[in-house]
């Protein structure tokens, strides 16, 4: 190995790697591919039910996507996290499904938003003919209106998902070893005296690391995000 | 046996502690806030006018800090920045963090605002004999600064929410101080329900004061 190379990859970095790539990375993709498909479903689905003129589903639906949207995402992880056993012990989850529960809380708050406004935005007339072909209120919403909101909604999913991956790291609050956490984990890990670390303090690398692979999944992501708003535009 | 629910007693008991931490976020949150509307005009400035040098590196630091998550920023400058002999207390690190985060957003909020100030409002500006940094102090940053407000207020509500997140490094914000509370006295769902309001009160209450803002400083033109 030449010395430049050394250099940029010393010996305590292989494992340290390997660690946070075979360990934190899938807990961060898992975390993020279930709170995104929860929220994307009960998002739209709320969103749906907001537009039905019917104060008491409104309220409902209203005060849930408020108080989603208002707490801290921290706090709405304790909720879940901390809280729910308390009510009850049925009601006990680990660290990573804690996180998903409360990121998809959030998430289908801010879903359930975005779609109110892009169901709403469907001219009456789609609402009619479908009706005129014989359409339920459900058959209509399925198959005519909400599929053609989805393209308005496309946009801030891929808001939500560049989010989500990024909120995901709330699990490391609580213990779940996602990639942040995996990252502290081994940082500590290597200031421990042989053999089981080398002594040594690097946070800087490692968190740097981190932080490099957090931007390498988002950045074409909110590029992506802009593109489809511009389009749409 | 867990005592049963009783949030007066709770709050009886405990409301020095969890005023000081309220007293701590709001803070935090004030200096970040204060801090992150300067790096918001100024750096949305130069992204806006194409400074030379200045625009491009406001470019890299809005993407680095837009597309990382800002628990890792907490983490970065708490754990790592020791390592380089950058050592900071907890409270400095509270309002850093979210400043630096907050700046960068809002340097997207103000350039948009700059931005969407027509050219001919400056073109007048400079007709009536305004030079370049006076015309941007009166007619581009009150009008754009107008034009920002809505999305500027929301990253400020952002910045609040996110001092929460100094729970990680132990500054007693409220969270914090609420959390550990809970953890001496196991009333885990009183704690959870005063965080709960009390950050809601304060969401909610910026969100209606947005509102009213919004449509008092409308610009007549654009209104």
């Amino acid at each position: 190995m030449t010395g430049a190379a050394l250099a940029l990859f010393p010996d305590w970095s292989g494992p340290v790697v390997r660690y946070i790539l075979e360990v934190g990375l899938p807990t961060t993709l898992r975390i993020s591919a279930f709170a995104v498909l929860g929220a994307t479903v009960i998002g739209i689905l709320l969103g749906t039910l907001l537009t039905v003129e019917f104060w008491a589903s409104k309220t409902a639906i209203r005060g849930y996507i408020e108080v989603f949207r208002g707490l801290p995402i921290l706090v709405t992880v304790f909720l879940v996290y901390f809280g729910l056993p308390a009510l009850s012990p049925q009601l006990e989850f680990g660290p990573v499904p804690a996180t998903i529960l409360a990121l998809i809380l959030w998430g289908s708050a801010q879903v359930a938003e975005a779609t109110r406004g892009a169901v709403g935005s469907i001219p009456r007339e789609q609402h009619e003919a479908a009706a005129a072909l014989g359409f339920g209120w459900v058959g209509r919403h399925v198959y005519v209106i909400v599929p053609q909101a989805l393209r308005r909604l496309l946009p801030p999913l891929v808001s939500l998902l560049v989010n989500i991956i990024q909120n995901s790291t709330l699990a490391a609050v609580i213990g779940g070893i996602d990639l942040l956490q995996s990252a502290k984990a081994q940082t500590e890990r290597l200031t421990f005296f042989p053999p089981a670390g080398i002594g040594e303090i690097h946070a800087v690398e490692i968190f740097g690391f981190v932080m490099l692979l957090f931007f390498v999944i988002s950045f074409p992501l909110t590029r992506l995000a802009a593109y489809l708003e511009r389009r749409l535009a | 046996m867990l005592a049963v629910y009783d949030l007066w007693t709770f709050v009886a008991e405990n409301w020095r502690e969890l005023l000081d931490g309220l007293v701590n976020t709001l803070k935090v949150s004030l200096i970040a806030i204060a801090g992150s509307a300067v790096i918001g005009i100024v750096l949305g400035a130069a992204r806006a006018y194409r400074v030379p040098v200045v625009s491009q590196l406001a470019a890299v630091y809005v993407e680095v800090i837009r597309n990382t998550p800002i628990l890792v920023q907490i983490f970065m400058i708490f754990f790592a920045l020791p390592q380089a002999g950058i050592r900071l207390d907890a409270f400095t690190v509270a309002w850093l963090a979210v400043m630096i985060w907050g700046g960068a957003f809002n340097t997207e909020n103000f350039r948009a605002g700059f931005e969407a100030v027509p050219y001919r409002y400056r073109e007048a500006a400079y007709a009536l004999g305004f030079g370049g940094i006076s015309t941007f102090l009166n007619v581009t940053l009150p009008i754009g600064g107008r034009i920002a407000l809505p999305s500027s207020i929301n990253t400020y509500i952002s910045v609040v929410k996110n001092t929460s997140l100094m729970y990680v490094i132990g500054y007693p914000e409220l969270t914090t101080t609420a959390i550990n509370i809970a953890n001496l006295t196991l009333e885990t769902l009183e704690a959870l329900t005063v965080l709960a309001i009390v950050y809601l009160t304060l969401v909610w209450g910026l969100s209606a004061a947005i509102r009213m803002l919004e449509s008092k400083l409308a610009i007549p033109e654009m209104r």
